[in-house]
């Protein structure tokens, strides 16, 4: 009986210690996106970012799924009503943490796809105001990977397209990727990782 | 050890049953049920989607009051606050919202320029791309429909209307003078640089209470709220030099222009058909400050000045020797508005221009100073009432105070002036009955102290949206405007002119392409008409003048089909008569042309890592009077046809290239004719054909941007 009752407390207490709703929701969040479902991780990620009003993250992911999303959309009214809820997000996202890299090179993205659907409308906007949000974002995290492979990745399309050297931003490039291999998680379900990316980033711009 | 073992259970049994089940179902308003909408109570983990029949359940540990969630992308958010327990068997109807990209838009009359409209004629780009535009914003306007090619003025005439029917508007506050002084026959230039906008609304009809003192059009511009780099800007140009810089501080930016403009040596290359004792010589500065508050409200100041020098001679079928021309001028511009938010969804804008023109003209002999002293005053109350409807009140004070001099040859002065102070209110509601249906709805009043009258001008326009792409305009409106400065100085006792427009719209948008084709039927009445050749203190003046114009304007841009390619083609048909000024009867004016087309093309060659423009404008010929006939512009001039190329070459993000030759082909263009004042030993009127100084013109510029991001520059060097 004894047992019983010590097997039972364990699991209760074990249920308890494990993960907390926050880390539970964030995980499931997390699992939907890598599934694509995108409406529902975005749509989870709103649910937690309701509860944890001081906490960038649900908001940040929200955001960032959707403007990942954005890429694909062909359709400008759709693209716009879609960018713009991105927004709110991240405008959320940036009034709980100021001065975030993350979530500068976020917005950057996001200018991104406006650019990359249609460059004579979006262009002279955005190319100005990605070069200083990047710039400023290096600024902060001199050495944070996705901020580092991010300012060069924008650079080098530029580079590539006037013909320039693109050797100086390949160079940050394998930078990223050393940064990437050392970079420990400040916290769980941090923005973390993404070699992956500039190892691909490496083969498909500078090795020719 | 069993009631250890039963209390145990007993807590989780409990834990359970104090869990609430909320549950409903989520419909649209025709009873449909909407798949994947988010519900959650509010500040909890606690939520799912709707599924595919609507329907959602969750199961909550929450107790007591809470707040319910409902959202999904355009439609309104639901919220519901009460106890949990009462959320059960929920059946949600929500509203659309009509505020989305896809709904309805308020837009007979209008085209849009600029990144933040719904629907973009023209793009910022545009402006400075389009060939034969030659870096003028009035210029790229002039290839949208609605607007007549009078190439030998420059400025916008708008659907029958003269340059003056139109008003320009910096930040709502008015621009009195916004076009650089010139010679007869040479086209003008709008003064604004065209880089300090964002946004650009062209109405050529039908628009709102809030503008005034415009018979035909208004022109809206933007400024930049936030410029997004610092940077110095040099552009080394054909005609000139140009220096930008701007500077941004935490809350605050600056940005200033100059500019040095002298075509001396362009015309000792190319001479063209004027004798220039003195070339044009332009200085021209400007600065935006900026300043951002505590409370979110934007303070915004724009100051410009520019002088202009020139003298010239130009051939005159009268004068052996030609007509004396010149001309200088000083032009201080001042615009400042700040833009607030108060309490109850109110935003507030409080805003003032200032211009002070001076110009002293010598014509042969006689000198003219004119020297225009104008401001406007305005404060503008918007409030969004709920998601559905939007007030907009405000009130304005126009001043102007116009002095002139006039100097014979044997100094004998003439000395006129007058003061034309006009005060206008407004107050207007936005109604978005739907997404599909909505109406805008003001009345506006004027006083004209000068004239000492009231007038009245209701404005209505209405939107529906048929299906997805589609939409239906209606726009109708009644406008006033007092009569031009040049009648003020000789007469007084006037009434303002009037127009009433009549527009129907229909426009269609999708992927990349506009259609848009709009019909207008506009009525002017109480137009100044006078007894004499010229209008003279003498004359007689009434304002018994009447017109009309109708036409139908189509405007296709497509930036789909053609990889790399954006296109558009405009075309106005306008049918235009008016009989006042000297008219004897009802007549087309010169300025009307019936078929105006223009076809702009743009091809980007990423290989040359260039964008090539063409654009092509034609007009049918226009009226002129012809002393060898019987009647009153009784005669047409040829058609006017002209071909424009540009080529703009990207050397690296921050130098470009750019060339561009006007009316390629040099077709011979013909605007109009003078005629002799006497007849020859025939009995025929000689006559000499007024035609641009210059058949074709060129232009090459090189730019440079300087901007602080250290790699890019460094980029340059290596």
């Amino acid at each position: 009986m004894k047992k019983i009752i010590f097997i039972l407390l364990v699991i209760l207490s074990g249920n308890m210690m494990a993960q907390s709703p926050y880390e539970k929701e964030m995980s499931k969040a997390m699992q939907l996106w890598s599934q694509q479902k995108n409406t529902e991780a975005v749509q989870l990620f709103e649910r937690i970012a309701s509860a944890e009003k001081d906490n960038w993250l649900p908001s940040y992911y929200a955001a960032t799924v959707l403007i990942v999303e954005g890429f694909s959309i062909k359709d400008e009214v759709k693209l716009t009503t879609h960018l713009k809820r991105a927004q709110d997000l991240l405008d959320t996202a940036n009034y709980i943490s100021k001065s975030n890299p993350e979530i500068i090179i976020t917005q950057a993205m996001l200018n991104t796809v406006y650019v990359a659907f249609d460059g004579q409308k979006y262009g002279m906007k955005y190319a100005g105001e990605n070069a200083q949000l990047y710039a400023a974002a290096l600024k902060i995290a001199p050495n944070n990977p996705r901020v580092v492979l991010g300012k060069a990745q924008w650079d080098i399309g530029a580079a590539a397209f006037f013909g320039q050297s693109t050797e100086p931003f390949c160079k940050e490039i394998k930078r990223a990727i050393e940064l990437f291999k050392k970079e420990k998680q400040k916290e769980k379900f941090a923005p973390f990782g993404g070699v992956e990316r500039a190892q691909q980033a490496l083969k498909e711009q500078c090795v020719k | 050890m069993k009631k250890l073992l039963f209390f145990i259970t007993a807590i989780c049994q409990i834990s359970l049953i104090a869990q609430t089940t909320v549950s409903g179902k989520v419909i649209d308003k025709k009873g449909e049920p909407i798949i994947g909408v988010n519900v959650y109570l509010d500040g909890t983990y606690d939520g799912t989607s709707t599924n595919e029949k609507g329907a959602f359940s969750f199961s909550t540990s929450e107790k007591g009051i809470q707040t319910l969630k409902i959202s999904f992308v355009s439609y309104e958010t639901y919220t519901k606050t009460a106890d949990v327990k009462t959320f059960s068997k929920l059946l949600i109807k929500l509203r659309e919202d009509v505020n989305t990209l896809d709904a309805v838009v308020l837009n007979a009359g209008t085209l849009e320029a600029g990144d933040n409209a719904k629907v973009t004629a023209l793009k910022p780009l545009d402006i400075v791309t389009t060939a034969g535009a030659m870096g003028d914003f009035i210029g790229a306007l002039q290839t949208l429909p609605g607007t007549s090619n009078v190439s030998e003025d420059g400025r916008l005439f708008v659907r029958g209307g003269e340059a003056g029917e139109t008003q320009i508007f910096v930040d709502g506050i008015r621009v009195f003078t916004p076009y650089s002084p010139t010679p007869n026959n040479i086209p003008t230039r709008g003064r604004l640089s065209p880089f300090l906008f964002k946004g650009i609304t062209f109405s050529t009809g039908g628009y709102s209470a809030e503008y005034g003192q415009a018979l035909s059009s208004v022109l809206l511009l933007n400024s930049v709220d936030e410029p997004t780099e610092e940077k110095t800007d040099l552009s080394f140009m054909t005609l000139g030099l140009g220096l930008g810089n701007t500077e941004i501080w935490k809350n605050k930016s600056l940005s200033v222009n100059a500019s040095y403009i002298n075509l001396a040596p362009y015309n000792a290359a190319f001479p063209d058909n004027n004798v220039w004792q003195k070339s044009p010589e332009v200085f021209g500065g400007e600065m935006v400050y900026r300043q951002k508050m505590k409370n979110d409200g934007l303070l915004k100041l724009y100051g410009a000045f520019s002088y202009s020098d020139l003298d010239v001679t130009q051939e005159d079928i009268n004068l052996v020797n030609g007509f004396r021309f010149g001309l200088k001028n000083r032009n201080l511009y001042f615009n400042t508005s700040y833009k607030g938010f108060l309490k109850n969804n109110w935003t507030f804008l409080m805003g003032l221009s200032f211009t002070n023109d001076h110009s002293d003209i010598k014509l042969q002999t006689d000198a003219v100073t004119n020297e225009e002293n104008s401001a406007h005053f305005k404060v503008r109350l918007k409030r969004n009432i709920n998601n559905r409807v939007k007030l907009n009140i405000g009130a304005e004070y126009f001043m102007t105070n116009v002095k002139e001099n006039f100097k014979d040859v044997n100094s004998n002065n003439y000395k006129n002036g007058f003061d034309n102070n006009i005060l206008g209110v407004f107050t207007e509601a936005d109604i978005l009955f739907s997404k599909n249906s909505a109406a805008k709805i003001g009345v506006r009043a004027e006083y004209s102290e000068l004239l000492k009258e009231s007038t009245i001008s209701p404005r209505v326009s209405l939107a529906y949206k048929a299906g997805k792409n589609g939409q239906f305009s209606l726009a109708y409106g009644q406008f006033y405007q007092n009569p031009k400065n040049d009648y003020f100085k000789l007469n007084t006792n006037f009434k303002a002119e009037n127009t009433s427009h009549t527009i129907a719209n229909y426009q269609y948008v999708k992927n990349k392409q506009i259609l848009r084709i709009e019909a207008y039927y506009k009525k002017y009445n109480d137009l100044v008409k006078y007894d004499t050749e010229f209008s003279e203190p003498t004359s007689i003046y009434t304002n018994d003048g009447f017109g009309y114009s109708k036409g139908l304007d189509v405007f296709w841009r497509d930036n789909n089909t053609f990889k790399n390619t954006d296109y558009w083609v405009s075309y106005s048909f306008l049918d235009s008569e008016r009989d006042y000024k000297n008219y004897p009867n009802s007549a087309t004016p010169s300025f009307v042309a019936k078929h105006n087309v223009s076809v702009v093309v743009k091809h980007f060659v990423t290989d040359w890592k260039s964008q090539i423009g063409m654009s092509y404008n034609y007009a049918s010929g226009r009226n002129f009077t012809n002393p060898n006939l019987a009647g009153f512009l009784n005669d047409k001039v040829k058609s006017f046809n002209t071909v424009n190329a540009n080529w703009a070459y990207l050397i690296s993000q921050q130098k470009i290239l750019y060339f561009s030759i006007s009316n390629v082909l040099g077709t011979k263009n013909i605007n109009g004719y003078q005629y002799a004042n006497q007849p020859n030993n025939l009995g025929v009127f000689d006559r000499r054909a007024i035609t641009p100084p210059a058949d074709r013109f060129f232009f090459i510029g090189f730019f440079w941007t300087i901007s602080d991001n250290k790699n890019d520059n460094q980029l340059n060097n290596l």
